[in-house]
Formats: structure tokens, C-alpha cells, sequence
């Protein structure tokens, strides 16, 4: 009985001390953050001196992030997580008054924003949204669990959530898309029977049909895709292309990119993998995807382990957020989808995104702590 | 019990299989890009990458028959900025302007415009862009060319022609054999940045220029210079247009010298070689005349030299005999036409030798009317006379005569002392050599050679000929009647002492007939038993005496006098000198 007596312990504390702590997950979670950092010096440097700022510019910001990002997610992973459940629909309201705030203050000054300026830095609401969005979700699988026998009880469940990815939707269809398949994927690993969600499904692949196709410029997205040499959206998709392609095997070798020197937009950003490969090479591009396999599978180990079905779940919204920037990022820059802007996780260039997601890892590290190692 | 089941932990694992395989995808992808298409990723990729900078290949030289070149290159220079790597702007305008002896306003425009290379000056001299190169002005960048060079300038201007900025041939032989004298361009690739700019210690792929062929002519600089020479004064003698002479082997065509005076200065075409124009007025059509080679670029009367192909034509037709007896009473009546002799008073009775002697219009207009239109029309076509010589020169012209059809009584016995029709002076000079040299039609040319730059021989140029056009019979007989011209008659005044000589003169009135303005010409060969070189001479509008047997005639004994002991042609042992040595 050492098991309930233990979480009925930590379940009145806020902080939780000592614990399990996963270094495999802080050892690769360091060195993709460190690789990410060189990378973006790499693809950034010609960018920022053409900029008129020093070659280190935007990773020295990039780094600042960084170092928040870890003292945050040390915060959020001593935290005691379950704490988060009392909260949730609360923070839900909250990043739906963000999202609202950053839209109408867009539509005010005539212009697409996705940034509340706070102080110095700029922060995107959609970034902070997708955390909310998968704790809320989580404990609305847990407090709300007989709902998920039908498909009424399951939109019960979704509403907010839909009601904020409806709003980055406006502006940001392709962080929408990364917040739908965190809804879509909790649902799956919580929800006991199959068929309400094929339904919700197809309901959800029609309304994405008829965004995309009934968007003027996201049909554009699709000529670009099928045809990126000859279409006049296709610049960037081809440029990434040749990065890429020119990379071969090996790469050209660390910091040789030729295609960041202007060739190819967004080369520290969103197409920050066609440099890693024009550079690195297959080999290199390979030794990425291994160190994300990696990390996915070691959160699939702590979801495994999780005390309760709140953690399981939060940790199944932190992979599945990883897992789709990932695929979608190459996805986009190997041309494999029409395109789309989603960054490399922890590795792209932009601050809110990197500090957001390691506050990610904090939950999970946090759910981590509370691990029972002998019920494996 | 909000416990994680096995449930969740089943449907996480399918997840987790379901983001596995789609991002085997990515990978298949990546593998596809990065190994099946890297070829074709990475080459578009270059192309886009490369900036191009050419480096100029040599032009091939033009020797002539001796081995002398006519023309050559010089090393030049083309000074060119990019704004973008200039740090000191001030320095650089100052220092170019002075050095190229630029005006500073138009170098500062060229220095300050935000271009990836903006050319400066181009054919430098050598010698001031290496000081400008010593200078190691940040952003200025000197580069290798070569400018075509005649050390000769004026000498066989018509013929060589010249070149423009790209060194693309433009007129003459640079053009004709443009494509043997070209050569290949090399190239320096090097990566650049998306705005062009090329990147610090990148690799650089470097394609070698291959210089151009040399060509080889058949012209003699030493024949060349004395035709030219002996142009200009009777030029200035006579006051004459023009003196076009043209020295060609008639037994294979090459030609030795060819002259159509005044010249212009190869190293300069663009400047006018005549004062009467100010440099504003000189149009393109000035510049086109004065390029023009008459030779071959326009067509005229030949007036009585054309007598040789009358009198060929007899002879093939066996419709005269050399003692066959005429009567040149100062003119004879063609239809309701009176044509008059050259001598108004009359020959007199002659025989036909005499009459080609004599240049005896009647003797010829009766010859004509002997051999009728259509079998003149068919000789003159085995001469070559209705087709373009084959010359290796751009824009050779064409004879123009009247139809068959139209060739009535008056127009063949005009025609049969060498009016009413034009051709080029190079036309007659082919059809005389098929006439001295046993029947054979050969091909004028000047291109003899093409060697590689160690003058080793890669090609030998072969042209057409045409074997027996005419017998060999009635070659030998006209060879015989010529030399009498020389020797006794018209031509004597080109006649030199122990030299065989045959020849005919022309004196022919250019149209409107009213005008009074003349060509007076001669075209000679020599030996006259077994010609080798074959002269023509056309004085183009002399003053004052213009019979082609007083002031055209002497200049080919004057030339022959001096090129036959240089072409290695002994003087024979003439009759006088033969009864001195029997004293």
C-alpha cells in the first residue's frame, strides 16, 4: 500500500522534492538544444551580418532562450503536476483571452499579428497555447471520462480546445493543425472505444478539406507542392530541395551551406533542416531523427511508468507536440506535403516556441519524478 | 481510479507506432533527396550558386604564305569595379581616372552604381594596368584580354579585314574564317551568394581558354607591299578613285596579292581614310565603301581585256583562223547601229592576229556575229563567268549579263569587246587563268593553312577546279596572240626585257558614256609559255591619259620587273641578246 500512501502524500504539496529524475530524457534534451544552437549560428550567421549585427546575434538570443527554457523546465519538472488539474480550465480561459487579445489587436492595426510584446521579448500566444491545450485536455480525459462513450460527451470534451485552435486558425493554420493532433491524439489514448473518434475523425478531415481547398492561398500551397519548380509559391520548397540534395551523403561539412547564404529564405527558421542536411548530410540528417526517436521513446517509457492517467496523458500531448513538428518539418522542407510553417522542435530558430516546449519537458520530467519503477 | 491502464498504454503504443512509420517516410524521403536525386538536386543547386567569369581565349593568328604574321594580339587589359568590395571610393575614382585618362565624372558614375561588376575601360594597355593591378585597389579588378594587332595596318586591309570588341571577325578573312581563328573561352567558376558575390576561399573551377587556329594565306607580304606601292603612285600619278590589282597564280588559284587602294588602317577601321569628311559626318555607309573591296565586292565593264574570252570562244568554235583577213574601216555597221572603233580612222585590212594586236573593235564584233550568242553564252559558262568565283572572301558579287533570249545582233557585237555586261574584276582574272593555264578553272583563294599554335599543319585547304574547260590547243594559241600584244601590239608598254609576257589592255568608259570617266586596265601573265603569276590592274578615273595601254600597262611591267626575279623566274636569253653573244 506504499504506492497510495505515497501519492497521497505528494498530492497535497505544491513542490515535490527528490523523486525519480530521468537523465536519459535532460541528457537528449541537452543535446538537441546544443546542436540546435550551433545550427542556428550556422544558418543564421550570413543572415545577421547582411542584418548589420555581429554572426552570432541571433544565437546568442537563441542561447538566452535556451537558459530560461532549462530554469523553467527545472521549475515546472519539481512541480507537482497533478497541482496543474485544479487550473486547467482556467488556464484554457486564458490562452483563449490571449489568443482573442493578439487577434483583435492584429485586425486593430490592419496587420497579421501572432506576437504580444512583453518588455524586450515577443511572445506568440499560439506557442503558450499548445501546453494549455494538452492540460486541459488531459484532465478533461480524466475528470471527464464517462463523457468519452459518445460523441456528444467527446465534443463536451474538445469545445475549448477547438474554440482556441479556431483562433490560431486565422492567423496560423499550421500551428492549428499541430494543436488538432494534440486533441485528436489524447482522445485516441484515452478514449475506450474506436468508433466515436473515426466519426470525429472524418468530421474533422472534411472541415480541414474545406479550409484548405476553399482558401484561395492554400490552394496556392498545393500547386506549390505538386509542382514547386514551375509554381511561383514553390521558391522556397525548391531552394530547400537544393540544399538538401546538394547535401549527399556526408554533407558539405559543418558551417559550408551555401544555400544559407540568401539562397534559401527562412534558413535558421522553419528550414533550419535543409541546412542541417545540406551540411551534415543524410548521416547527419539521420543522427537527428535518431536523437527524436530517442526522446519519444524514452517519454513513452515515463507515460508507461506515470502514476495516473493525468500524467499519461499530458506526456502523450508533449510527444504527440514533438513527434508532428517533427514529421511536418520534413515533411514540408523534402517537399513529402504541401507547405506549411512549423518549426524544428528545440532546434528551429524563436524564442516563445523553445522556452514553451521546454516547459513541456518540465511536465513530463515532473511526471517523471512521481514514476513507480517497480510496477513495470 | 484514474489509473493509466494498459488500455492507454496499448493506444500510446500504437501512436507511437503510427508516428514511427510516418517519419520512416521522412527518412525514405530524405534518402530519396539526398542519394537517389543528389545529382540532380545538387547540379541545379550549383547552377544557381555558380557565378561564371570567362576568361578570353587568344584569337588564332594570319601568317602569310612566308610564314610573316599579318595579324596578331596583343595583351590587353579591361578594368572593371564592384561596388560592393570597394572601401576606399575616393582613391579608386581618383586613382582610374588618372590612369586611364578618364574623365572623373564618368568613372565616379561607373564606381558608385551598385552593379555585381561594372567594366571600366576595356583594352588597357598592359602596362598601365599592371600598375593599376600594383596599386591593390579593394574592389577593382583587372583582367586578361587580348586585342587584335596588325603590325602591317594598312597592308592588304581588303583582304585581312578586322575585328570587333568581342574579337569576332567583322569583315574579310577575320570573318570568313571566323570560326577556324576563334577560339574556345575558358572559364573561372566560382560560388557566389545569393546577391552574386563571390565566396572567400571557395573552390574555384577553372576551364583552360583554347587559342584559335592559325591560318596560313596564300598572300606574299613582299608582293603584297609592291602592289600596294606601285597602287598608290599611279594613283597619285593619274589622280585616279582607285587602283585595284590582283596577283594570282593562274595555274591553282592562290592568289599572292590582292590591292584595292586607298586602304584604311587595320588597327584603326573606324577612323576615315579620306579628309574630305569631319569625324561627325562620317556615316556607316562611309566606313562601308571604305572596307569594301572592289575586287570582288562590285562588278564593272571590262571593256577590251574581255576580247581574250571572245577570242577564246572562236577558237573553241574554230570559227576564225589566226590569218584570217579583216577590214576595219573605223567602225561597222550592226543592224541600224554604227559602232566605232577605238582608232576612228580605221585599221584598215588586217589579219586576226593583228586585230587582237591592234584591240581592233570590228575584228571582234565580227568574230562575235561568227560565233553566235549561244555558243558565246556556252564558253563564257565554261569560264566561269556566270558564277560567283568561290573566293574565301565575304560578299563576293555576281556577273551580270543580258538573258540569252534578249541577246540580239547589237548586244553580242558589244558584248564581243566587253560592254553591255559587268563583272568582277576577279571573275576575269578566273576566266583569263582557265585560258592561260591549259583549260583548268580554278578556285581563287587565300587560305592555304590551318595550323595549330606550334605551326604544326592540321588541315591543307583544298578547292574545286575543273579539269578541260577549254582544249588545251586553243589555250596554247591564245597564249601565243597575248604574248604578241605584249611583244608587238597594245600592250607593249608592260613588255621588260627577257621576259615572256603576254597580256591584254582595256580601256573601257564608264556609264553614262557621256561622262567621260574611264577604268583603265591590264591583265598580263608571265612566262607567257607557262604562266605562273597572272596580274590585273584597274585604274579606277584617271586624269588626263586614260588608255589602259599607256598608264595601266607600264605598272605590270613595273611589277613584273620586280616580283618575277623574287618569284625565282630566270630571264630568258632574248633574240637581241642572243645575237650579241653570236658577235
Amino acid at each position: 500500500m506504499g504506492r497510495t500512501k505515497s501519492r497521497r502524500t505528494i498530492k497535497n504539496s505544491l513542490w515535490v522534492k527528490g523523486g525519480y529524475m530521468d537523465y536519459q530524457s535532460i541528457f537528449l534534451i541537452f543535446v538537441i538544444v546544443l546542436f540546435g544552437l550551433m545550427m542556428v549560428y550556422s544558418a543564421s550567421s550570413y543572415r545577421a551580418i547582411t542584418y548589420g549585427f555581429p554572426g552570432t546575434y541571433f544565437m546568442k538570443r537563441q542561447a538566452v532562450f535556451a537558459m530560461i527554457g532549462f530554469v523553467i523546465m527545472y521549475i515546472v519538472s519539481r512541480v507537482n503536476y497533478r497541482f496543474l488539474s485544479d487550473y486547467s480550465v482556467v488556464l484554457i480561459y486564458i490562452a483563449i483571452a490571449l489568443l482573442a487579445y493578439v487577434l483583435i489587436l492584429g485586425r486593430a492595426s490592419h496587420g497579421a499579428t501572432r506576437w504580444i510584446q512583453v518588455g524586450p521579448m515577443q511572445i506568440q500566444p499560439s506557442e503558450i497555447a499548445k501546453p494549455l491545450i494538452i492540460i486541459y485536455m488531459a484532465d478533461a480525459c480524466v475528470k471527464k471520462s464517462k463523457y468519452l462513450n459518445s460523441i456528444k460527451g467527446i465534443f463536451n470534451i474538445v469545445l475549448l480546445p477547438l474554440i482556441c485552435i479556431g483562433l490560431i486558425a486565422v492567423e496560423n493554420l499550421s500551428t492549428a493543425i499541430v494543436c488538432f493532433a494534440i486533441v485528436v491524439a489524447i482522445l485516441f489514448v484515452a478514449s475506450p472505444k474506436l468508433f466515436n473518434l473515426i466519426v470525429l475523425g472524418i468530421v474533422g478531415f472534411i472541415a480541414a478539406a474545406v479550409l484548405a481547398l476553399g482558401v484561395g492561398y492554400r490552394s496556392d500551397r498545393f500547386d506549390a507542392w505538386k509542382h514547386p519548380e514551375t509554381s511561383k509559391y514553390g521558391f522556397q520548397t525548391i531552394q530547400s530541395l537544393y540544399a538538401i540534395g546538394s547535401g549527399g551523403f556526408f554533407g558539405r561539412g559543418l558551417g559550408n551551406s551555401i544555400q544559407k547564404l540568401g539562397f534559401l529564405p527562412e534558413s535558421h527558421n522553419d528550414m533550419i533542416f535543409s541546412v542541417i542536411c545540406e551540411e551534415l548530410g543524410l548521416f547527419g540528417a539521420l543522427v537527428v531523427i535518431t536523437l527524436f526517436v530517442l526522446l519519444i521513446f524514452r517519454f513513452k517509457f515515463i507515460a508507461d511508468g506515470a502514476v495516473d492517467s493525468f500524467g499519461g496523458f499530458i506526456i502523450t500531448g508533449v510527444i504527440t507536440h514533438v513527434a508532428v513538428q517533427l514529421i511536418v518539418n520534413i515533411g514540408v522542407v523534402t517537399n513529402t506535403i504541401p507547405p506549411t510553417g512549423v518549426t524544428l522542435p528545440f532546434i528551429s530558430y524563436g524564442g516563445t516556441s523553445l522556452v514553451f516546449m521546454l516547459a513541456e519537458i518540465g511536465l513530463v520530467l515532473s511526471v517523471s519524478r512521481q514514476m513507480s519503477l517497480t510496477e513495470q | 481510479m484514474n489509473v493509466f491502464t494498459h488500455h492507454n498504454k496499448k493506444r500510446l503504443l500504437h501512436f507511437f507506432v503510427i508516428a514511427m512509420l510516418l517519419l520512416s517516410v521522412m527518412v525514405f524521403r530524405l534518402f530519396y533527396i539526398m542519394v537517389v536525386r543528389s545529382k540532380y538536386y545538387g547540379e541545379a543547386a550549383v547552377a544557381i550558386q555558380e557565378r561564371e567569369r570567362s576568361i578570353k581565349a587568344p584569337r588564332g593568328l594570319i601568317y602569310d604564305r612566308n610564314g610573316v604574321i599579318l595579324a596578331g594580339n596583343k595583351a590587353v587589359c579591361s578594368i572593371s569595379v564592384i561596388h560592393s568590395r570597394i572601401t576606399d571610393e575616393e582613391k579608386v575614382i581618383k586613382e582610374l581616372s588618372e590612369r586611364l585618362d578618364m574623365d572623373e565624372a564618368v568613372v565616379r558614375k561607373k564606381v558608385a552604381k551598385v552593379s555585381s561588376r561594372e567594366k571600366i575601360k576595356s583594352n588597357v594597355d598592359k602596362d598601365v594596368a599592371d600598375e593599376i593591378r600594383d596599386l591593390d585597389l579593394a574592389g577593382v579588378m583587372v583582367d586578361d584580354d587580348y586585342k587584335r594587332y596588325y603590325p602591317y595596318s594598312e597592308l592588304a586591309s581588303k583582304v585581312i579585314g578586322f575585328t570587333g570588341a568581342d574579337n569576332q571577325g567583322i569583315v574579310g578573312i577575320e570573318v570568313e574564317y571566323d570560326k577556324v581563328l576563334m577560339g574556345t573561352n575558358g572559364s573561372i567558376n566560382t560560388l557566389t551568394d545569393a546577391n552574386g558575390i563571390e565566396i572567400p576561399g571557395a573552390a574555384e573551377n577553372r576551364k583552360e581558354p583554347v587559342m584559335g587556329d592559325n591560318l596560313v594565306l596564300t598572300l606574299d607580304v613582299n608582293i603584297q607591299m609592291y602592289i600596294e606601292q606601285a597602287a598608290m603612285k599611279v594613283m597619285k600619278e593619274k589622280n585616279a578613285n582607285r587602283v585595284c590589282v590582283i596577283v594570282m597564280n593562274p595555274q591553282n588559284g592562290e592568289i599572292y596579292g590582292m590591292a584595292d587602294v586607298p586602304g584604311y588602317n587595320l588597327n584603326e577601321p573606324f577612323k576615315y581614310n579620306k579628309s574630305d569628311k569631319t569625324t561627325n559626318e562620317v556615316t556607316q555607309d562611309d566606313l562601308n565603301n571604305m572596307w569594301r573591296n572592289f575586287c570582288i565586292n562590285d562588278t564593272y565593264e571590262p571593256g577590251s581585256t574581255f576580247k581574250i574570252v571572245t577570242a577564246t570562244s572562236a577558237l573553241e568554235e574554230g570559227v576564225v583562223g589566226l590569218e584570217d583577213s579583216f577590214y576595219c574601216p573605223g567602225y561597222k555597221l550592226v543592224g541600224d547601229r554604227r559602232i566605232k572603233c577605238h582608232k576612228t580612222v580605221g585599221h584598215g585590212s588586217e589579219t586576226f592576229k593583228q586585230g587582237i594586236m591592234n584591240s581592233c573593235n570590228p575584228v571582234f564584233m565580227e568574230v562575235g556575229a561568227r560565233v553566235g550568242a549561244k555558243s558565246f553564252y556556252d564558253n563564257m559558262k565554261k569560264l566561269g563567268l556566270f558564277e560567283k568565283t568561290g573566293v574565301d572572301l565575304p560578299g563576293e558579287a555576281n556577273s551580270i549579263f543580258h538573258k540569252l533570249e534578249n541577246v540580239g545582233e547589237v548586244e553580242l557585237a558589244t558584248m564581243s569587246f566587253g560592254q553591255s555586261f559587268q563583272i568582277t574584276p576577279l571573275q576575269l582574272v578566273r576566266a583569263v587563268s582557265a585560258v592561260v593555264n591549259g583549260g583548268t578553272l580554278v578556285t581563287p583563294h587565300f587560305g592555304k593553312y590551318i595550323t595549330d599554335s606550334n605551326n604544326n599543319i592540321i588541315s591543307e585547304l583544298k578547292y574545286d577546279r575543273k579539269n578541260g574547260v577549254i582544249k588545251n590547243e586553243t589555250s596554247e594559241t591564245m597564249k601565243y596572240l597575248l604574248k604578241a600584244v605584249v611583244d608587238e601590239g597594245s600592250g607593249k608598254n608592260a613588255y621588260i626585257e627577257g621576259y615572256s609576257i603576254g597580256g591584254k589592255t582595256a580601256t573601257s568608259e564608264k556609264l553614262p558614256r557621256s561622262s567621260n570617266k574611264y577604268i583603265s586596265s591590264f591583265i598580263g601573265f608571265a612566262p607567257a609559255e607557262n604562266p605562273v603569276v597572272l596580274t590585273l590592274i584597274m585604274i579606277d578615273e584617271p586624269e588626263g591619259v586614260y588608255y589602259g595601254g599607256t598608264i595601266a600597262a607600264p605598272v605590270v611591267g613595273d611589277i613584273y620587273n620586280n616580283i618575277l626575279p623574287y618569284l625565282g623566274i630566270e630571264k630568258e636569253e632574248t633574240e637581241e641578246t642572243k645575237e650579241s653573244k653570236h658577235e
